[in-house]
C-alpha cells in the first residue's frame, strides 16, 4: 500500500480509501467519462492495476498449460479471464476518453502549464505531436495557399473567439456528494450544503476542487 | 463571392455528418474558395491602399475594409472546419476499424476520397496513437472497441468476408466463408471490427 498524495488527502477528508482498485477505477472512468475538461490521471492506480493483470495473466498462462489442472479449475480460470477483460474494457475505454479529449484541447493543454500536469508522459508527447501533424495539414492544406497575414491558427477575434477551443468550465454536471460538502459557492454568490449521498445537478466550475479531491463523483 | 463557395464546404461537411458517410475529398472547392481569398485580399489592399497609412481613414474606407476582413476570416474559418471535420471522420475512421491503417489505406473505395495530405496525417497520426499503444500492449490493446463491454470469454463467429487462414492466440483458423467457428472473443477482435467476421448468437 503505497501513502502517495492522494491517499493522505482522502484520509484528510475522511474518504474510506479501503475500496478495491477496480472501484476506484470505475469511478475514475465515470468521472473523466463525464468531465468537461481533462482530470489529473491516475497514474498510480493504472500502474497497479496493469502490474496486477500483467502477473495474473502469467499465473493464468501457466495454469492453462498445467496438466494437472482439474476441469473444475479450468472453469475457475474462465471465469478470471472474464474479469481481467472487463478490467481492461474500462482501463482501454478510460484511455480512450482521455486521448479524445488531449485532442480536442490539444492546443489548449499545450498553452497552459497546469493542465499539462495532468497528463502522462505518454500524453503529453501524443498531444505535442498531436497539435503538431494538425498544424502541418492545416498548413499543407489551407494556409500555404492563402496571403501570408492568413497564416495564424491561434488568433483571438474582437468578438471575444478565440481559434483555440477550451473545455466548457461552465457545462452542467450531476454530482453524487460521496461525503457532506458544506459551503459550495454557487455562482450567484449563494453557498449550499451537498448532503451525503445527495445529487444536485451544477455547473462544473463549481465542483472541480471538490472532485479533485474525491469528496463528490460525477454520475 | 463573399462566402458562397465556402458555405458549400460546410454544408458539405454537414451532410457528412448527418448520413455518416465520407465525401470525396472536394479538391476543386477548396482552391476555388483560396482564390477568393486571394482575390478578396487584394481587392482589400486595392481599397485600403492610398489610405493605409491615414490616422482617421474615410468612412468609406473603413467600411469596405471591414467587410473584407470578415469575408476573408470567414472563408479561412470555414476551410479549416472543412479540413478539421474531415480529420475527425478519419480519426473516427481509424478506430472504429482497431487502428489498423493498412486495412484503411488499401480499400481502394475509401482510398479514392483521400486527399494526399489526409493520408499523410493518418500515417503520422498512426505513428503517435502506436506508441503510447505499444507502451500497454504486453496486457492490452487500446485500440480494441469500447462500445460493447465484454460479457462472454468465448464467441461464435460466422466469417462474412474471405480472410484465409490467419494465425490467433487460440491456434490457427483455415476460416471458409459462411462457416461457423468459436474463438475467444479479445483473440479475433481485430477480425470482427474489420468486418471480415460477424458474431452470432
Amino acid at each position: 500500500m503505497d501513502f502517495s498524495d492522494s491517499t493522505l488527502d482522502d484520509h484528510l477528508f475522511g474518504i474510506d480509501t479501503d475500496e478495491n482498485p477496480i472501484a476506484r477505477l470505475i469511478r475514475a472512468w465515470i468521472d473523466e467519462r463525464h468531465a468537461p475538461d481533462l482530470l489529473v490521471f491516475q497514474a498510480a492506480l493504472i500502474d497497479d492495476l496493469m502490474q496486477k493483470l500483467h502477473e495474473q495473466g502469467l499465473v493464468v498462462s501457466a495454469l492453462q498449460s498445467d496438466e494437472s489442472t482439474t476441469e473444475e479449475e479450468h472453469l475457475r480460470i474462465t471465469l478470471v479471464k472474464t474479469d481481467m477483460e472487463r478490467a481492461k474494457f474500462l482501463i482501454r475505454s478510460y484511455m480512450r476518453v482521455r486521448l479524445h479529449k488531449i485532442e480536442k484541447y490539444a492546443a489548449f493543454i499545450l498553452q497552459t502549464t497546469e493542465e499539462q500536469q495532468k497528463l502522462s508522459n505518454a500524453e503529453l508527447v501524443h498531444a505535442q505531436r498531436y497539435q503538431q501533424m494538425l498544424a502541418n495539414h492545416f498548413h499543407a492544406t489551407v494556409l500555404d495557399a492563402l496571403p501570408e497575414s492568413t497564416h495564424a491558427l491561434d488568433q483571438t477575434f474582437p468578438d471575444g473567439t478565440s481559434m483555440i477551443t477550451r473545455p466548457d468550465r461552465d457545462h452542467p454536471v450531476f454530482v453524487h456528494a460521496r461525503v457532506p460538502c458544506p459551503d459550495v459557492l454557487l455562482p450567484d454568490g449563494d453557498k449550499i450544503t451537498l448532503e451525503q449521498g445527495s445529487i444536485h445537478l451544477l455547473r462544473y466550475r463549481t465542483i472541480d476542487t471538490l472532485l479533485a479531491r474525491g469528496q463528490v463523483n460525477l454520475v | 463571392m463573399f462566402g458562397d463557395q465556402a458555405l458549400a464546404l460546410v454544408v458539405e461537411s454537414k451532410r457528412s455528418s448527418q448520413t455518416d458517410t465520407l465525401y470525396k475529398y472536394n479538391d476543386q472547392l477548396v482552391r476555388n474558395v483560396q482564390l477568393e481569398i486571394r482575390t478578396l485580399q487584394s481587392d482589400l489592399q486595392k481599397t485600403v491602399g492610398p489610405d493605409i497609412n491615414a490616422l482617421t481613414p474615410s468612412q468609406q474606407v473603413l467600411c469596405a475594409s471591414t467587410m473584407y476582413h470578415i469575408a476573408i476570416r470567414r472563408n479561412k474559418r470555414c476551410l479549416l472546419a472543412y479540413h478539421a471535420h474531415r480529420l475527425e471522420r478519419l480519426k473516427h475512421l481509424y478506430w472504429s476499424v482497431g487502428g489498423a491503417l493498412p486495412h484503411i489505406l488499401t480499400d481502394t473505395e475509401i482510398r479514392s476520397k483521400l486527399s494526399p495530405h489526409e493520408v499523410d496525417f493518418l500515417r503520422s497520426y498512426n505513428a503517435s496513437v502506436s506508441d503510447i499503444r505499444n507502451e500497454v500492449l504486453d496486457v492490452l490493446d487500446l485500440a480494441q472497441g469500447i462500445t460493447v463491454p465484454p460479457r462472454d470469454m468465448r464467441v461464435n463467429v460466422v466469417v462474412v468476408r474471405e480472410c484465409g487462414t490467419v494465425q490467433t492466440e487460440s491456434g490457427t483458423f483455415a476460416f471458409k466463408l459462411g462457416q461457423r467457428y468459436q474463438a475467444a472473443r479479445s483473440h479475433v477482435e481485430h477480425l470482427i471490427v474489420q468486418g471480415y467476421l460477424e458474431v452470432v448468437p
